[in-house]
């Protein structure tokens, strides 16, 4: 029998107390406003969706799908499952193909959260501002994100930027040219993540067409486009299927060299393997990384649609909270008024409510509180007297009281007093 | 004082014998004796319990149980879907070789099956079963967990059954052909994580670890990878043609005797089906009729999904499947009348409590956080205890063995009760009556064709008159 002192909060859930709440929607807003500015469209998606959008091959990977959560709805007894949505672009593929023309240029971006399972405390529920860029706009689009990432990321204060870049197709075509069916390519990516360089070797065996050691392509970090021209003297000749990868990234290099956009290119940085098809990235502020995304050109087709391609990307916003410099201001103590009635009879409540809503109407921040409690800065009475309504202004800052006929008096007398 | 969870079954004679080699005292269990709960002289300073083997990687990972002894699969089939949860494999002790398969019908390589969207599973095993599914990256697959004869639900019911076997001849010689071979392995003494780390289990650990034999590399499961990234071909559902025939699904077990009675008495002629002996696959003398042998637990989901068309099962698994699905269209066409007995909320005799308010206020006094309710009836006892209003609760999913869970193991039982004999035999009581059950027909309520409504309407028919008649 667990005893009573058991948590009342789930494990791996978070509360956001109001100051983190207001930190949280600082970042969700200006987020919104450079994805506003930018020509996006916000949309939201379900939170719970059917469990096979994400289990076919391509979409998520088999280590992501074990710590999904999914289960049988109360019409489930046909035995198809749910999940909580543990990814929220393939939602939003899926929201493509049910209701938009396929082929349509569409610009998403969404404040979503994503559940997944993690063990112990660590978070089972993180927020994402992520954005989709659907439709055929071949490198632009991905030029475009990464802008649009790295102006969020400046719109947000946060220091120490840096974009590292890198192609799916390099280290699959690699991989494919060893030999490695399309698992056993996963396999092998995830040992090179892992840092196995002896799986290096292995590929190495399979291609003695090799001019170039492999850790040219795989341990090496921070290239810039003369990297890339490197890669091409060094891999092409023998893996000519790299032609392609390597052609995109030097155009996306160009592109990024010319606006001035600093990047790191790093071949390793693919994470989802079997997800992305085309160019990848990653944005990081003081060597952390805070947000991910790449091209997917196949997930329209995997969710039901037409083959279009798209490419997105996510910021986790715990992250971004966490740089975005200091809480933003509530409204606070200072500019706050409480309005309260001097006893509790209809008239008197009535004339308070009344009061308070012509403040807020004056866009001053004011809350009503009952006679015994607290007080902001302003502190606006309700009575009577001698049969006729009081307004009794109380500055909490001198403790001067001054009494008025109407709230509107009362607000020309506190807008009058000096703020010092 | 250790807590050890023995397991019921076939494995009890070898398993005494070895327990009794290791100078444990088993005697009580070794003898094979039917008690759930055995005694051992509390200065052993262990206390034994014996349960389904399906229910004692649950037990251990509630933390009711220090250590347990059972199959591989039903730990990796609880690992599979908690992998962080608190059960750890300590040593296979080499009884009870056993395998599990994943079989079809008909021959076909993984490859095939990696292709076809909707692919059906049934299992005792359900997350060994999603394991595979996942692995082989299925487009849309559904996997139905079912109480037992898996292997009878291929091909018409279901296209893959991950069943247990000897090896694969046992496969064959239940009409599937084995696809590929997910586990192998045989019973494992296993821990709760935190006993293992915080309470001397060396009483019972030393003499089973000093014990020569058994196996010793680390359970694995033996995944299939998706043969090809990339869509998969579009294929047609691989279930069998609906042919213009009713589908009746009967049960064995306990309700066997009771329906064959009630068969016979409708003037539903069977072969292969009689109070002692079931045909997986009996033959009905009505032409156009098609008769399975199933558990009943699993018939109002096969019903549902319209495998079947009727079935005869308790009202207390409809109830329990329609507490799960609310709309799910099967309803109970047929009381037979038969088979009855209460499900009722049942506690410790020693509880001065007359009923579930009295219980819930004496737990409340005691200062007890959570309520664990155990029951086989999971959806029946989520659904009390949500209508009940209970606190803080835990339903405990237990397949048998139920009459020595309370007090030690759960506060109170949702369980089936003829004459209460049994309860009173193991110092329990009935302090709320929640439903009356018999054995029913069930039908699906969607449209059929004319033809099968006919034969539908005449096999129910049957079966009323005969049920009215008998009741007269």
């Amino acid at each position: 029998m667990a005893d009573g002192d058991e948590p009342l909060r789930c494990r791996g859930m978070r509360d956001l107390l109001p100051g983190e709440m207001a930190r949280y929607r600082q970042v969700e807003e200006s987020f919104a406003r450079v994805c506003g500015e930018w020509g996006y469209s916000e949309i939201r998606t379900p939170t719970i969706e059917f469990l096979h959008l994400f289990t076919a091959t391509g979409t998520l990977s088999p280590q992501m799908l074990d710590r999904t959560y999914t289960f049988l709805d109360w019409d489930g007894w046909s035995g198809e499952r749910v999940v909580l949505r543990p990814d929220a672009t393939i939602p939003a593929a899926r929201l493509y193909v049910e209701n938009l023309p396929p082929g349509q240029i569409a610009r998403f971006f969404y404040t979503q959260n994503v559940f997944r399972f993690s063990t112990g405390e660590e978070s089972r529920e993180d927020w994402q501002c992520g954005v989709e860029l659907i439709g055929d706009l071949a490198l632009a689009g991905d030029v475009e994100l990464i802008l649009l990432g790295r102006a969020v990321l400046e719109r947000l204060g946060l220091e120490g930027l840096e974009v590292g870049l890198s192609h799916a197709g390099l280290v699959r075509t690699v991989l494919a040219a060893a030999g490695l069916d399309a698992a056993a390519q996963v396999t092998c990516y995830d040992r090179l993540l892992d840092g196995d360089l002896t799986a290096l070797a292995e590929i190495e065996a399979e291609l003695p067409d090799l001019k170039a050691p492999l850790h040219l392509l795989f341990d090496t970090e921070g290239g810039k486009a003369a990297y890339l021209a490197n890669l091409q003297a060094a891999f092409l000749s023998a893996i000519p299927g790299m032609a392609k990868p390597l052609d995109d990234l030097e155009k996306i290099c160009a592109t990024l060299d010319r606006l001035g956009c600093d990047y790191q290119v790093q071949t390793t940085l693919v994470r989802n393997f079997e997800y992305y098809t085309g160019p990848v990235f990653e944005f990081r502020a003081g060597g952390r990384r805070v947000g991910s995304g790449g091209r997917y050109d196949d997930l329209m087709a995997l969710v039901g649609g037409k083959g279009v391609p798209a490419s997105g990307f996510a910021l986790v916003v715990k992250e971004l909270v966490s740089r975005s410099g200091p809480s933003p201001a509530t409204g606070g103590d200072e500019a706050h008024w409480v309005v309260r009635p001097a006893g509790d009879d209809p008239d008197l409540l009535a004339a308070a409510f009344a009061a308070a809503t012509r403040l807020r109407k004056d866009g001053k921040r004011t809350s009503f509180s009952a006679p015994s409690g607290e007080g902001g800065r302003w502190e606006l009475t309700v009575g009577r007297q001698e049969g006729r309504l009081t307004y009794q202004l109380r500055d909490q800052r001198t403790g001067k009281t001054t009494s008025h006929g109407s709230p509107e008096d009362a607000l020309i007398a506190a807008e009058a007093t000096p703020d010092d | 004082m250790i807590r050890l969870a023995l397991p019921a079954g076939d494995l009890r004679g070898p398993l005494g014998d070895l327990l009794r080699r290791a100078g444990l005292p088993v005697d009580e269990y070794a003898q094979g004796s039917r008690s759930y709960v055995v005694r051992a002289a509390p200065e052993d300073g262990i206390r034994l319990r014996v349960f389904r083997e399906k229910d004692i990687p649950i037990q251990i990972a509630l933390g009711n149980y220090d250590l347990g002894i059972c199959g591989l699969a039903w730990v990796e089939d609880l690992i599979q879907r908690y992998p962080s949860d608190a059960v750890v494999p300590v040593r296979d002790l080499g009884l009870g070789y056993s395998s599990v398969y994943v079989a079809a019908a008909e021959g076909d390589s993984l490859a095939g099956w990696a292709g076809r969207p909707g692919l059906r599973i049934v299992s005792e095993f359900p997350n060994l079963a999603e394991a595979f599914a996942r692995r082989l990256r299925l487009p849309a697959y559904r996997v139905f967990p079912v109480w037992g004869a898996a292997e009878v639900y291929p091909p018409e019911d279901a296209d893959l059954a991950v069943i247990a076997a000897k090896d694969e001849d046992e496969v064959r010689s239940q009409g599937l052909v084995p696809a590929h071979r997910l586990l192998e392995g045989s019973a494992w003494l296993v821990a709760n994580r935190d006993s293992l780390a915080g309470n001397d289990l060396s009483a019972v650990l030393e003499p089973l670890l000093a014990l020569r034999g058994g196996g010793d590399g680390p359970p694995a499961l033996s995944l299939p990878v998706a043969s090809a990234v990339g869509r998969m071909p579009s294929g047609e559902r691989s279930s069998a043609g609906r042919k213009d025939v009713v589908r009746l699904a009967l049960p064995d077990g306990h309700q066997q005797k009771h329906t064959a009675a009630a068969l016979a008495a409708a003037g539903l002629r069977i072969s292969d089906y009689d109070g002692e002996t079931a045909a997986p696959r009996p033959r009905a003398e009505m032409p156009g009729l098609e008769v399975k042998v199933i558990r009943p637990q699993d018939m109002p989901q096969q019903v549902a999904l319209g495998h079947f068309d009727l079935a005869i099962s308790g009202r207390d698994w409809l109830r329990d499947h329609r507490y799960q699905f609310p709309a799910s269209p099967v309803e109970e066409a047929v009381d037979l009348g038969v088979g009855r007995y209460s499900i009722a909320a049942v506690v410790s005799e020693d509880s001065p409590a007359r009923n579930l308010e009295e219980a819930l206020g004496q737990w409340q006094k005691e200062g007890r956080g959570t309520v664990r309710v155990a029951s086989e009836y999971v959806n029946i006892a989520d659904h009390c205890a949500r209508s009940r209003h209970l606190p803080r609760y835990k339903v405990i999913p237990i397949s048998g063995a139920s009459e020595g869970f309370v007090p030690e193991d759960a506060e109170v039982l949702i369980e089936g009760t003829e004459t209460g004999a049994t309860l009173a035999a193991n110092r329990l009581k009935v302090i709320e009556r929640i439903f009356e059950s018999t054995t029913c027909l069930i039908a699906h309520q969607g449209p059929v064709s004319d033809r099968r409504r006919r034969l539908q309407a005449e096999v129910v028919e049957m079966l009323r008159r005969s049920a009215a008649g008998g009741r007269a």
